[in-house]
């Protein structure tokens, strides 16, 4: 047992001033925040790679993966979260609830739960400054110790709304949170040491914002739901985020122009709140693609003979963006599903080229592929330096759009296709995202739908669960199938890795359920 | 309008048993379409079409709308739109609709919430037994109650948890599914739709069958002579799942107009409504 872990268990609730992690972060080569073997932040780094240097578990001996332990997280439902790992305790975060437990055997340390039970999707939190922070459905934003679960702050959300499902996000001394958006999204950040409202960056421009003018008239009616977490570039000093849809999201036709800041990828200055760059994944949006999905990749690579730092995107709509991060340019692109039939590509700004009337939404429907549901979604993906490649999951087949009526504005309504040809099928893809090349594809089996995220492993493994509750290995290189464990329940969450102890774990929330992975004692450190 | 909401229209004349209601609009097809046009011109802006919830308003059928709040009477519908949602965007229709309109509303809603047992369809029930039993040869498949075969779904209890329209389509389209709205997760792994499947194992034998499920390790089916198996996929030669199901979709024209309305008839009102909630060990 980790020495962390027993002066918690002993009770000296000194840990209150426990030294806070070093709030200076460093380059991309050195991604933070996460201590070796731990996971502390949604995306495992600030490069949201997602992509773990351990190495005990191999392509050789991961057939021997078992079961260690499953902690049921009663009362919850359909679990969306990522757990993380600090110090030998892994933290299950819930709006209202956090579970603290222990990382080897999967017994309980301590549980917070605020009335009432809340089963909305919560995806996770971040451990800093020896706390973990969790949102609550009364609007307030807490903070509790790292080590007892007690409440160290407990502050209301500036300006009184909500907060999102997204996971708190800790970045050079800022905890990050967002909103949803009605009527609009907005970021904001706090002190994560006292609670302290410090700025809040709006998704959809004020009056003063030069991009007001990309909404027509009086009838902007907002959007740009802030509901996942993204990336920081301390090189840029700025986090990278992504915003959701524009309102009314499928009856475009009452709020003409590109409707920004919807849709959209945003640097933002960590310590401002100021937008330093923006670009918008799909202008005017009809169809909710919102640009929230996957997780913002930030890696550095020679292309065309010239070393750039990147962003890489995956998006709802079904095309993949190279960004440049330190200006928000287009790169290159292209579309990562087959059946993609709203756009005939990308323009050199990397805008889409529309289709006709890009597969509007009508009173008999549209078949619109990908589907309002997305190419891809929210789950995350992952990139490994050593192949070079992006892991993820795309979703083939399409869906038809109904709209109720031809007033302006009507609501809609969106179901999968019921046409054979177009139905909707799950695969777990490899790219180079230097070039597009497809480099390998697994059809999944039933999975038809988002759900899982994956993580890459320095032994050239993919941790890849699929929706139907398969927990899953295969190997980076080749996507060859090396072991699974039918977890039976669906897998909406995306995994982390993690060591204790000597030994290399794997979790996954299934259904209700956190699932812990890890070889047999006498495999442990078999990977010579 | 979706083909399915016009069968279900059609569907919601049968005479339906509304012991429980008050309002005497339930079942009368006239009042039923009036009430889908009240809605279509008042309520769609704001719950979407069909009610299945729209960009400001919740569903108000879906089995989403049913796990969130639990399922709502016609009498607490009906409420609900004299009277609307305190502190929400939900105004009081009492005085802006007429109480008729506002009665064919419910109406149109007791349709679409129901299942065959609500709104089963007209016909002779006997006789329509006689052709499940006989002529359409539906036993071969199906079971009630412990009769019939087990390739295909147990209809003892259809009614109860099917839609007339789904019950009716099933029996004359291809593409007969209910499918979910896209946009909601299922609350737990679906069961197979019984395509059919043929299997060559790799010592050589040559099995058809009905799925029950699989995974990329795995397949589980039952054969034509009603076996469940189970293969690893290392043990078959070839496993070939043909998209759709062995069941006709002609049984409008395999049988006569009578002969179909009666098996209708007769699958509509298969089953039984559950009681309320029984006194006994908790």
């Amino acid at each position: 047992m980790r020495p962390g872990f027993l002066l918690a268990s002993g009770l000296l609730l000194a840990c209150v001033t426990a030294s806070a992690q070093p709030s200076s972060v460093s380059g991309i080569g050195n991604p933070g925040p996460s201590a070796p073997g731990e996971w502390t932040i949604y995306p495992g780094s600030y490069n949201s790679q997602r992509h773990s240097p351990l190495k005990q578990v191999t392509p050789a001996n991961v057939g021997q993966l078992q079961v260690k332990w499953v902690y049921h997280v009663a009362g919850s439902r359909e679990l969306e979260m990522t757990p993380v790992i600090h110090d030998g305790i892994m933290y299950i975060a819930q709006f209202n609830r956090m579970d603290a437990i222990d990382a080897r055997t999967g017994n309980v340390v301590w549980r917070y739960q605020r009335p009432p039970l809340a089963t909305e999707p919560y995806r996770g939190t971040s451990v800093y400054d020896n706390k973990v922070f969790l949102a609550t459905s009364d609007a307030h934003l807490v903070a509790l110790n790292a080590k007892t679960g007690g409440v160290v702050w407990d502050v209301p959300v500036e300006g009184g709304r909500r907060l999102s499902g997204m996971g708190p996000f800790v970045a050079k001394d800022k905890l990050i949170v967002g909103v949803l958006d009605q009527p609009d999204g907005y970021i904001q950040a706090y002190d994560p040491k006292t609670g302290k409202h410090l700025w809040t960056w709006h998704a959809i421009p004020r009056p003063e914002d030069p991009e007001f003018k990309t909404w027509s008239g009086n009838t902007r009616e907002g959007g740009g739901a802030i509901w996942m977490s993204g990336s920081f570039d301390p090189e840029q000093n700025a986090i990278i985020w992504g915003t959701g849809q524009p309102n009314p999201p499928y009856s475009n036709e009452v709020r003409e122009g590109d409707n920004l800041y919807s849709d959209t990828i945003a640097a933002i200055d960590v310590d401002t709140g100021k937008l330093k760059w923006h670009f918008q994944t799909t202008p005017h949006d009809q169809h909710d693609w919102d640009a929230t999905s996957g997780t913002k990749v930030l890696f550095d690579a020679v292309y065309q003979g010239k070393p750039r730092k990147l962003l890489a995107q995956l998006d709802r709509n079904g095309f993949f963006y190279l960004l440049d991060r330190t200006n928000g340019k287009f790169v290159r692109g292209n579309p990562f599903i087959d059946d993609l039939n709203w756009a005939t590509g990308l323009s050199p700004e990397g805008r889409p080229i529309l289709k006709g009337d890009g597969a509007k939404p009508s009173l008999k429907g549209t078949l619109t592929c990908p589907s309002t549901a997305g190419a891809t979604n929210w789950p995350s993906t992952t990139y490994s330096p050593e192949t070079g490649w992006i892991y993820f999951h795309a979703v083939e087949g399409c869906g038809v759009n109904f709209r109720a009526s031809v007033t302006p504005g009507a609501g809609t309504s969106y179901i999968e296709s019921p046409e054979e040809a177009h139905r909707w099928v799950s695969h777990i893809r490899a790219m180079d995202p230097l070039t597009g090349k497809r480099m390998w594809d697994v059809t999944e089996v039933r999975s038809n739908h988002y759900g899982p995220g994956m993580l890459s492993t320095a032994s050239g493994l993919l941790f890849a669960p699929s929706q139907y509750g398969q927990a899953e290995m295969l190997d980076a290189r080749t996507g060859k199938r090396l072991w699974h464990f039918n977890t039976g329940d669906f897998i909406t969450a995306s995994p982390i890795t993690y060591m204790l102890d000597g030994r290399q774990y794997f979790a996954i929330a299934a259904g209700t359920n956190i699932f812990v992975f890890g070889l047999p004692d006498a495999a442990k450190g078999g990977a010579k | 309008m979706r083909p399915l909401l016009l069968s279900l229209l059609l569907a919601a004349a049968a005479t339906a048993a509304q012991a429980q209601s008050d309002n005497l609009f339930i079942g009368n097809v006239q009042a039923v379409q009036d009430g889908k046009a009240v809605y279509d011109r008042t309520c769609t802006a704001c719950h979407g079409p069909n009610a299945g919830a729209g960009e400001r308003a919740p569903a108000i059928v879906s089995g989403a709308a049913t796990a969130m709040r639990g399922e709502r009477s016609d009498a607490q519908l009906l409420a609900v739109i004299r009277n609307g949602v305190p502190g929400t965007a939900m105004p009081a229709w009492k005085g802006r609709l007429s109480d008729t309109d506002i009665l064919k509303l419910g109406a149109w809603l007791h349709a679409l919430r129901g299942t065959a047992l609500d709104n089963p369809l007209p016909g002779d029930p006997a006789r329509g037994e006689a052709v499940f039993w006989g002529k359409g040869q539906c036993g071969t498949c199906h079971a009630i109650y412990g009769r019939g075969g087990g390739l295909g779904p147990d209809l003892s209890n259809i009614a109860a948890i099917r839609k007339s329209t789904a019950i009716s389509d099933a029996l004359t389209k291809v593409e007969h599914r209910v499918y979910g709205d896209g946009g909601v997760h299922l609350p737990m792994i679906p069961a197979m739709n019984y395509e059919p499947v043929h299997v060559v194992t790799k010592t050589g034998a040559s099995l058809d069958g009905v799925m029950r499920n699989q995974d990329a390790w795995s397949i589980q089916f039952m054969d034509m002579g009603g076996t469940l198996h189970s293969f690893d996929r290392g043990e078959l030669a070839s496993v070939t799942i043909r998209p759709g199901s062995i069941m006709p979709t002609d049984y409008d024209k395999r049988l006569s107009p009578d002969e179909f309305r009666d098996l209708l008839a007769f699958l509509t009102r298969q089953g039984s409504r559950p009681g309320p909630r029984a006194a006994g060990v908790e």
